[in-house]
């Protein structure tokens, strides 16, 4: 037992303006009696005999000195000495991670986790402080180097699991940071079910204790599903694991757009999976769902993990995209067009006064070549060999070609320019805006950029003073540019994310605004140049709704766990950190267990008993009545 | 009003049975000079030394061997003095138990039986140490109604030193007979000296404790600062259960202690509740006390 503020102590001296008023006190009812004489005898006896007596008419002084007493020495706040798993500057690292989801402790691993983090809040010594972090997909600091219990507990309530897998790494590095900021001798605490990744984590400054979450391996997981767009229409490639210690029998059922089309039941032994492949499906734009059940019940719950039990992949049947070549004609693009996948070209030709007349529809994207309409349309453009236009400058054309580099980039990619020969170019200066992708001594080859919206790339030379045409390079730079200005869609809905993980978006020029929705039906909304969604943390599908002035188009994705390392949600038995494992933690350090509520509420209990008190005294009141004849 | 009819009613029945009540059982107890002369034989008595050989009964001697005197019925009037306390801690009580009402109402009676029998009735007022208003000597049932007149007239109130009071009225020249006292002995000096001193003068005593009820066991709880109606006195006193019961302790002792100083010296006691009727008081308790018979 120990006073933490002993100068609370001081505070007893309150005692004494209590029993002073206590002397000077007590306005005494007047009452008359006929005599006092047997009074002042009986009070005679009285203090010659008992002078507890005197205490025990003095009841209400004694309680409410008893009161005083009890908040008094409250305030010191006398802490008893307890065994804790940690103290001093401690900082725990919260695993919110998918598998903490599971719910083979009863309610759940991050609940349990919750309790032990409580747990530890409650053994804090009076000078320990505490950092609290959630390692989830980013990792959070919940609070930091905080003594106030209260607010820790808070801060704890505050915390929320993840359907994602943790990010670890920086989870350490926040970790690492907390303690070296720390004053004195740092204890990391990780309460976690010790899904970590095998290596790669940083080592630890201080000292790392574990605290082991979890009972049972029980989990079966859909490991994979993905769509190949084919021949005959897309193909389906799903897998289930068996991450349970014994052998599994379940139910594998795909549905399309919710209705089942197929169902399988693979046989699963103990840590191995199982997969199934669709062929020819229908080559439809829809939702794919994998469910795994128990065959004998397939409503009830099939493991502790329930997660990972659906996932989901988005089939988008490619929609042609219309590209406008603006032209005199020029065989090599027209051939290039007509050959690439999943476009619709057209072809514009200047009217007999040399003027450029662009068509009202929409296109995705527009080619001019070597020619400008009057007025550039607000959309993605590229331009070959083009004369100068309000976009940027073009100057004399040079021959003097030498020295010519290709900028790494993903544009670049795969492109050979070694044997490309060009006769005659014209000088530029990249823009602000674009980044050179080729050039030479003199200037700019080729550059793409993008501004106000518009994607913009240009070839400073014509295709016919070259031989790029006759080259690998032609197709495979023209194909990286068509991508990058008018892309298939959107956003690549093929593959799906994992959680947390950023989707970009790229969408039409005319959409105004991008409305998400995610699985829980919460609404996310994006203005049209905002081409990131970051809110991806939970599984299942997301509707990206594009609205524009007139037109509302939907598009799907999908966010799948696909974790085997969330998916194994067997606990471990120890931590293996940087080259030391790091084995359960036992309570062996000094906390604290402050006890000033109790005493607080005993107060509360004497002065309800005080009132009591005096109220049976004041209820029986007596007045004399002189009576007259 | 102090005799309302129903008042009036009992002490009308009082005086009917006054030939069976008869105040002052004192005879064979008394030595008294005058006694035995008469003719009508009495009582006998044991012989003690000084008795008038005159007396003794030679019959009886000469076949008992033991010396007894005869005692013969006294014809003489008996001299039956009140005493009332009328300090103001008798104006005490509500309605029927305000007690110097009730001293009043025992004094009515005890007077009316006296004057029917044919006794010397003299009333006094014990007030402030002296003896301020008295009544008699009367005798006869013609003296009734001036006895309720002064009766009526009768106020309680001062200080009350009984052994002052007492004093003064032994010292006046007195017929020796029954002195009645009525009185709730809350005086700080005591009552004995005084009343010692009537026995002194040959008077035999009788003492009529009149209490109220509340002040036996007094309703009260609480802080509280008690203020003594008569001499003002504050007393401060905290009251719970406990503090009660032993005030309920305390005044019952004091009554036990006055009565067996009574007893000692030979005063007829008798406590008086005012929660009693006062007329059963009159009828069973005094004869029970051996105060009338």
């Amino acid at each position: 037992m120990q006073f933490l503020t002993p100068l609370g102590f001081l505070l007893a001296a309150l005692a004494l303006p209590i029993l002073l008023l206590y002397m000077l006190k007590l306005r005494r009812k007047q009452v008359q009696v006929s005599s006092t004489f047997l009074w002042v005898q009986l009070l005679r006896d009285q203090q010659a005999n008992a002078p507890w007596q005197k205490l025990k008419r003095n009841l209400l002084l004694i309680l409410q000195l008893l009161i005083l007493a009890a908040l008094v020495i409250a305030l010191a706040r006398p802490a008893l000495r307890v065994p804790a798993v940690a103290s001093g500057s401690v900082i725990v690292l919260l695993d919110g991670s998918a598998s903490m989801n599971a719910t083979d402790v009863s309610p759940s691993r991050f609940e349990e986790a919750r309790k032990s983090v409580r747990a530890l809040i409650n053994g804090l010594s009076n000078d320990s402080a505490m950092t609290l972090i959630l390692a989830a997909g980013s990792p959070q600091t919940l609070i930091s180097a905080e003594t106030d219990q209260s607010v820790l507990r808070q801060a704890l309530d505050r915390a929320r699991v993840t359907q994602g897998h943790a990010g670890w790494q920086a989870a350490f590095a926040l970790a690492a940071g907390a303690a070296r900021s720390s004053q004195g001798k740092a204890t990391i605490v990780i309460v976690s079910d010790g899904a970590l990744p095998e290596n790669g984590l940083p080592a630890l400054p201080g000292e790392v204790r574990y605290i082991p979450i979890g009972e049972s391996r029980d989990n079966l997981a859909i490991s994979a599903l993905a769509l190949r767009p084919a021949q005959k229409g897309p193909q389906l490639f799903a897998e289930a694991s068996n991450y349970t210690g014994t052998d599994r029998s379940v139910l594998l059922s795909i549905y399309f757009n919710d209705e089942l089309i197929d169902a399988r039941q693979l046989n699963l032994r103990a840590g191995s999976s199982g997969s199934l492949t669709l062929a020819e499906l229908p080559n439809r734009s829809g939702i794919y769902e994998a469910r795994l059940s128990d065959p004998e019940q397939p409503a009830a719950p099939l493991d502790a993990l329930s997660l990972d039990d659906r996932a989901f992949a988005v089939y988008q049947s490619g929609s042609a995209r219309r590209v406008l070549l603006v032209s005199n004609g020029n065989l090599f693009l027209e051939q290039l067009l007509a050959s690439l996948p999943a476009i619709q070209p057209f072809r514009a030709l200047p009217a007999g006064d040399g003027t450029v007349q662009i068509p009202n529809d929409p296109f995705d994207l527009y080619i001019f070549d070597g020619i400008l309409p009057t007025k550039l349309p607000d959309a993605h453009l590229l331009f070959v060999n083009p004369p100068s236009n309000p976009l940027f400058e073009v100057g004399a054309p040079y021959r003097e070609i030498g020295n010519v580099q290709v900028k790494e980039d993903a544009l670049t990619r795969f492109v050979d320019w070694s044997n490309v020969h060009i006769l005659e170019a014209r000088l530029a200066q990249t823009p602000p805006w674009a980044n050179a992708l080729i050039e030479s001594d003199a200037g700019p080859l080729v550059f793409a950029g993008e501004t106000n919206g518009q994607r913009i790339a240009a070839l400073l030379f014509d295709l016919r003073q070259s031989d790029l045409p006759l080259q690998i390079a032609y197709p495979i730079l023209f194909s990286n540019l068509i991508d990058y200005l008018a892309p298939a869609s959107a956003f690549d809905a093929t593959r799906s994310l994992q959680p947390g993980e950023v989707l970009s978006i790229l969408p039409q020029t005319d959409v105004e605004q991008i409305v998400i929705a995610s699985p829980s039906n919460t609404a996310f909304t994006l203005s049209a140049d905002q081409n990131t969604f970051t809110q991806t943390h939970e599984l299942g599908f997301y509707a990206v709704n594009f609205l524009s002035k007139d037109s509302t188009r939907a598009e799907y994705f999908a966010v799948n766990l696909f974790d085997e390392n969330e998916s194994n949600i067997e606990p471990r038995a120890s931590l293996q950190i940087g080259s030391s494992a790091v084995a359960p933690a036992v309570s062996q350090e000094i906390g604290q267990r402050e006890l000033w509520t109790w005493l607080a509420g005993l107060a509360l209990l004497i002065l309800i008993l005080e009132w009591q008190v005096y109220h049976r005294r004041q209820i029986h009141w007596y007045t004399g009545k002189q009576v007259h004849l | 009003m102090l005799f309302d009819e129903s008042t009036l009613r009992k002490l009308n029945q009082l005086t009917l049975v006054a030939s069976r009540v008869r105040a002052g059982a004192i005879k064979g107890e008394r030595r008294s000079s005058r006694r035995g002369s008469s003719v009508e034989f009495a009582d006998y008595r044991n012989y003690t030394p000084g008795d008038d050989l005159r007396r003794l009964d030679w019959n009886i001697y000469a076949r008992l061997e033991r010396p007894f005197i005869k005692l013969l019925e006294e014809e003489e009037d008996l001299a039956v003095h009140i005493l009332l306390d009328g300090s103001q801690s008798m104006d005490w009580g509500e309605g029927e138990m305000h007690k110097f009402s009730y001293a009043r109402r025992l004094t009515a009676g005890l007077g009316a039986v006296a004057l029917a029998s044919g006794d010397v009735l003299s009333i006094g007022l014990l007030q402030r140490g002296t003896v301020p208003v008295e009544f008699g000597p009367a005798r006869g049932q013609a003296s009734l109604p001036r006895l309720f007149g002064f009766l009526e007239g009768l106020e309680s109130r001062g200080e009350t030193n009984l052994n002052l009071s007492l004093r003064e009225y032994s010292i006046r020249p007195r017929r020796a007979g029954l002195v009645i006292l009525i009185s709730d002995l809350f005086t700080p000096d005591g009552y004995e000296a005084g009343l010692r001193q009537l026995l002194g003068r040959g008077q035999e005593a009788a003492l009529i404790h009149v209490l109220a009820p509340d002040e036996l066991d007094p309703p009260l709880a609480g802080d509280l600062q008690l203020v003594d109606v008569e001499t003002n006195h504050a007393q401060d006193v905290s009251l719970d259960g406990g503090v009660r019961e032993r005030y309920r302790l305390r005044a019952r002792a004091w009554i036990q202690a006055t009565q067996l100083d009574c007893r000692r010296q030979g005063i007829r006691y008798l406590e008086a509740t005012t929660s009693l009727p006062w007329d059963q008081v009159l009828l069973l308790e005094m004869r029970r006390a051996g105060i009338v018979k």
